[in-house]
């Protein structure tokens, strides 16, 4: 309950902090992270994009594209992924389904084309790799800001943007698979451009670079993402393309149903 | 060869010594600070992997496979038994503990550690539901909750003696650690953590790592304690054998001078000292003794000549041939090791032989320069009858002489013998076999051996040649049923594959039907539980077992035992098992500890075998130019073939296996062999050209110089049998070859040469070459 409250204050505060932005007064790190999380995981009312998804290890490389679309559900923070997979042909027709809430167990359903069959997944490790990249599903689909402790370190320029730099340590070191992260976030779109995680032993862990801006539809949007495992020398590179905002797409297309026949503008 | 100039030379540096005895005593000492001040930097290497060079094929493969495979080398096995089953809930409790704790240690690869609570589990749940959660991620609510979980565990085949014993009262936690890091150090510290919060659990450590870093701390330090130990015992020995300080002293002097010297050149060219060349002083010490021969010479010969300088040039001229002969031929026998390919054996054999360099340079310079510096004593009271031969001795020569034809037939059988031993030898390696049955990690790899799938780790590579093919329906049950084949063997603990990930994924998503656990008949399907496995467990679980392209598999094999030989036979009847049941388009290749272990022992033993042979060879070759006779090549040659064989076939014979320390011992045979048969063959030519009568010339030589080589022998044995108690049975190894070694090279010499000079009537002749040798000596 509280936490949705402040998901509803977050969202008000944001309207209200943007003209304030302009002024030359430093936002408070709290509110660097709320808004921060808000463009990077909730712009638009919906959103889809074909997703390339290159892993690369020092063994070799594997590729997979997927359409991934995003439907923002009511003002509570519930979010509905529908991820759609097209290549390589073999897993083709697969698809991922996450309602996610803030403030629960997120709710994950996979339909495996060979079996004809859909098979809800329990998905209490947030922490998992998502779909065998150095993403986990929580860097995917985002983690609650007050979940952390944040503290504003320094400004600094991150890929020739002006920055804040913001430490973020977990409330409940077990609810997180870092000790803490360090996030660049840019002053001029929100998005974080770079960000450290540091593992249990305080050592460098995972950095995650936005490495293309664009601003598609208006809205400020990563287009390549890149998160390398430091210690594993295993990173993913991932590209956005033909992104379209604000679709008006239903929350309801988003359901078991679609999963064994997907809707159209759910998989072009 | 040229003896004759060789000589000259020699007396004028001995001459120039003496003569400057001041200036050879402070040079000395310089250089000797000089080397000792680059001491503290010297560079140790304990990794015996670094025994083949880098560029190994095998180092290169599995290089490649482990970056294929995102693996370590590296691994240490923490095994956890309990009686009451490690499912009791307090038990997991601490287990949860450990593993975290674990993952905090520095040099341990947190990302990798593999244990109940880091692996990631694919299971379904009674209302259909796909689990995807660590096995362990808290402790269970209550007691039924806790026997469930082990039920599950058990039911599973990736997990099932591998994480689990078939019986639940063993659990193990796989800890990978960065390469360079120490395993010891961190096995210790796991120990310290195992101590902090105690049950009724019991921890078990082993790993190669852990094996490797402990051999590697325990050998240098080992090596600090009993080779000053052996040097003290001798410096007793040589004390009670000569009433003499200065015998002592010029002994001890030398050794140290000659380690000291080659550690220092070494630490200074910037060479690591491997495990095997930190050996190098025990042998440096064994043969600075040679200069017990000058020091037995001179103790005689000073009670004769007018003056100390006089009886210092005599004893030299009367020593300096064999002397010089002797640590030449050691020289070429231990350089001749760096004509090999194994670079440790490189260092090592070049250390030793610069080190006998230095101990022949010392031998006519540094040893003359303290003689002459010394003072005058009454000689006489300090070496009571030192010219006495032995009666022991002469009898024993007599019946040689006499019995001459029986002795040399008896050595021949003996000799035949061997060569049966010599055939039953196995090549083998074992680092675990370097520690006591009784250690810490020996039990340990006992006990996980014994209770979970073993501890040496095998990878075999099956690559389909593209990209997919790993995935193909036929390739996965050829993998299953080389698995099945697999675990008939006695030697395999454990099998694990992709095959049996996309069995688990089937039957999981089959609605947990166990009929369902079978590879399914489409491509299709196997791509998609990839997928979705890949949806549930961590990178690593699908990493380790195909590659990025899913082109190759790697069939992960534990074995239950460390030996060099299981693997080479493993590997064998694989192959013949693939000859009948072929894997199209698929090439298998066998990579990781184990295999790296098969053919580090191949490579390493057969180069010191060969390197041992070529060194035998040389000296053959040399002892024939020296004495520029084939026949007295040849003769000077038996003690050492004797020994040789003799030694070799015994270790056959026993069922000892030829290892690494066997192989370098076996080196040592030819600077020791070969210095007692040269004392014998001058002096008994020196003998023979004064009273031209050669039994007579034969048994003195066996009573009176003789007693030097049975001196020596003792010397040294008991020198070596401190070793005997020594925690590192490579070190017992060492002790007990010494002794053997010593023992037989003076028996050999002292019972086949008089034997055979009479039995062929070997008079040497009076020509220049032979007399050469001799010539110049006195006789006493």
């Amino acid at each position: 309950m509280s936490r949705t409250f402040t998901f509803l204050i977050a969202a008000l505060a944001t309207l209200v902090v943007r003209s304030a932005a302009t002024s030359a007064q430093t936002p408070s790190a709290e509110d660097i992270m709320r808004r921060s999380n808000l463009a990077r995981y909730y712009p638009g009312g919906d959103m889809r994009a074909r997703v390339v998804m290159r892993l690369l290890s020092p063994g070799g490389e594997r590729v997979r594209e997927m359409i991934m679309s995003r439907v923002n559900v009511g003002s509570t923070g519930d979010q509905r992924y529908f991820i759609y997979f097209n290549r390589p042909p073999d897993v083709r027709d697969m698809v991922l389904l996450v309602w996610k809430y803030p403030n629960r167990d997120n709710d994950r359903w996979l339909f495996i084309p060979t079996l004809k069959a859909v098979r809800r997944i329990a998905a209490s490790d947030k922490h998992t790799s998502f779909v065998g990249s150095d993403f986990t599903y929580e860097d995917v689909s985002g983690r609650e800001p007050d979940d952390d402790r944040h503290q504003l370190i320094r400004e600094d320029s991150a890929a020739g943007r002006a920055s804040y730099v913001v430490e973020s340590i977990p409330r409940d070191p077990g609810s997180a698979e870092f000790s803490r992260t360090l996030s660049w976030v840019d002053k001029a779109t929100w998005l974080v451009v770079r960000e450290e995680y540091y593992d249990a032993r305080k050592d460098l862990a995972r950095v995650f670079t936005a490495e293309e801006l664009k601003q598609v539809e208006g809205i400020w949007t990563a287009t390549r993402r890149r998160m390398k495992n430091v210690q594993s020398g295993h990173e993913t590179e991932v590209t956005f393309s033909e992104i379209q905002y604000d679709r008006k797409l239903s929350p309801d297309l988003f359901g078991e149903r679609s999963l064994r026949s997907p809707p159209a503008e759910l998989v072009r | 060869m040229m003896p004759i100039s060789w000589k000259r030379s020699r007396g004028k540096l001995v001459q120039w010594s003496m003569d400057h005895r001041w200036v050879v005593l402070g040079l000395v000492l310089l250089v000797t600070l000089a080397a000792g001040s680059r001491l503290p930097r010297l560079r140790t290497d304990t990794d015996p992997k670094s025994m083949l060079p880098a560029s190994a094929p095998v180092r290169q493969f599995n290089d490649q496979v482990d970056r294929w495979f995102g693996l370590h080398p590296d691994v240490i096995l923490v095994g956890i038994s309990s009686e009451r089953g490690v499912f009791a809930r307090d038990t997991l409790a601490r287990i949860l503990a450990l593993s975290d704790a674990i993952t905090k240690l520095p040099g341990v690869i947190a990302r990798d550690v593999v244990a109940l609570p880091t692996v990631n589990d694919v299971s379904v749940s009674d209302d259909g539901v796909l689990q995807t959660q660590p096995i362990l991620e808290r402790v269970p609510g209550d007691d039924r909750a806790a026997r469930q979980l082990e039920h599950r565990v058990l039911d599973n085949a990736l997990l099932v003696n591998r994480l689990l014993s078939k019986d639940g009262k063993t659990t193990a936690i796989y800890v990978p650690i960065e390469p360079g890091a120490n395993g010891k150090v961190i096995a210790d510290r796991i120990r310290v953590l195992t101590a902090t919060n105690p049950g009724p659990e019991r921890y078990f450590i082993a790993g190669d790592p852990v094996a490797r870093d402990t051999m590697g701390t325990e050998m240098f330090r080992q090596r600090q304690v009993f080779a000053p130990l052996a040097a003290l015992i001798m410096c007793v020995i040589l004390y009670l054998l000569f009433r003499s300080g200065r015998a002592v002293a010029i002994n001890l002097a030398v050794a140290v001078i000659a380690i000291v010297w080659s550690m220092g050149l070494f630490s200074a060219l910037d060479v690591p000292i491997h495990i095997l060349a930190s050996m190098a002083p025990i042998f440096l010490i064994a043969i600075a003794t040679d200069t017990v021969h000058i020091y037995n010479e001179f103790s005689f010969r000073r009670r004769e000549a007018s003056d100390r300088r006089e009886a210092i040039r005599q004893t030299m001229a009367a020593v300096g041939t064999p002397i010089f002969l002797s640590d030449l031929t050691a020289i070429a026998g231990f350089a001749s090791l760096a004509i090999g390919p194994i670079v440790p054996v490189r260092v090592f054999g070049l250390l030793v032989a610069f080190g006998t360099a230095v101990v022949l340079l010392m031998s006519f310079t540094f040893v003359p320069a303290l003689l002459a510096a010394g003072r005058d004593r009454p000689v006489e009271a300090q070496v009571p009858a030192r010219a006495a031969s032995s009666p022991w001795l002469a009898r024993l020569g007599r019946a040689c002489v006499t019995w001459r034809k029986t002795v040399a037939v008896a050595g021949m059988a003996v000799m035949a013998v061997s060569v049966v031993g010599l055939f039953r030898i196995r090549m083998n390696n074992n680092l675990l076999a370097f520690f006591k049955s009784d250690s810490d990690i020996r039990v340990a790899d006992r006990h996980l051996t014994r209770s979970l799938g073993g501890t040496a780790p095998l990878y075999l590579v099956a690559d389909g040649g593209a990209p997919d093919a790993a995935t193909r329906p036929e390739f996965l049950r050829g993998l299953e049923a080389l698995q099945r084949h697999l675990d008939k063997e006695p030697v395999v603990g454990k099998t694990v594959s992709l095959a049996d990930v996309v069995k688990r994924v089937h039957r999981v998503v089959s609605g947990d039907d166990r009929a369902q656990e079978v590879v399914p008949d489409s491509q299709d399907a196997v791509a998609q539980y990839l997928l979705l496995f890949s949806m549930s467990a961590r990178p690593r679980d699908l990493d380790s077992l195909v590659d990025a392209r899913y082109q190759r598999a790697n069939l992960t094999v534990q074995l239950r035992s460390w030996d060099a030989v299981e693997t080479r036979a493993l590997l064998d009847r694989t192959s013949a098992y693939l000859a009948a049941h072929p894997l199209p388009g698929v090439e298998l290749r066998p990579a990781g500890m184990a295999y790296f272990n098969m053919v580090w022992s191949d490579q390493v033993l057969v180069g010191m075998r060969e390197g041992f042979i070529a060194s035998c060879i040389l000296v053959l070759v040399l002892l024939v130019a020296g004495y520029r006779s084939l026949r007295w090549g040849l003769v000077s040659f038996v003690p050492l073939f004797f020994t040789v064989l003799v030694g070799y076939g015994a270790i056959g014979f026993l069922g000892k296996d030829f290892d690494m320390p066997v192989a370098v011992l076996s080196t040592l045979s030819i600077g020791l062999a070969v210095d007692f048969a040269f004392h014998f063959v001058s002096r008994f030519q020196q003998r023979f050209r004064e009273t031209g009568d050669l039994e007579e010339a034969v048994i003195w030589t066996v009573a009176r110089p003789g007693r030097g080589i049975v001196r020596n022998a003792l010397l040294f044995s008991s020198g070596f049998a401190v070793m005997l108690f020594a925690g590192l049975t490579p070190y017992i190894t060492v002790g007990v070859s010494m002794i053997v070694i010593m023992l037989l090279s003076a028996l050999a010499t002292l019972i086949f040469l008089p034997a055979l000079v009479t039995l062929f009537h070997l008079q040497p002749d009076r020509a220049a070459g032979s007399a050469s040798l001799g010539h110049l000596g006195g006789t006493p």
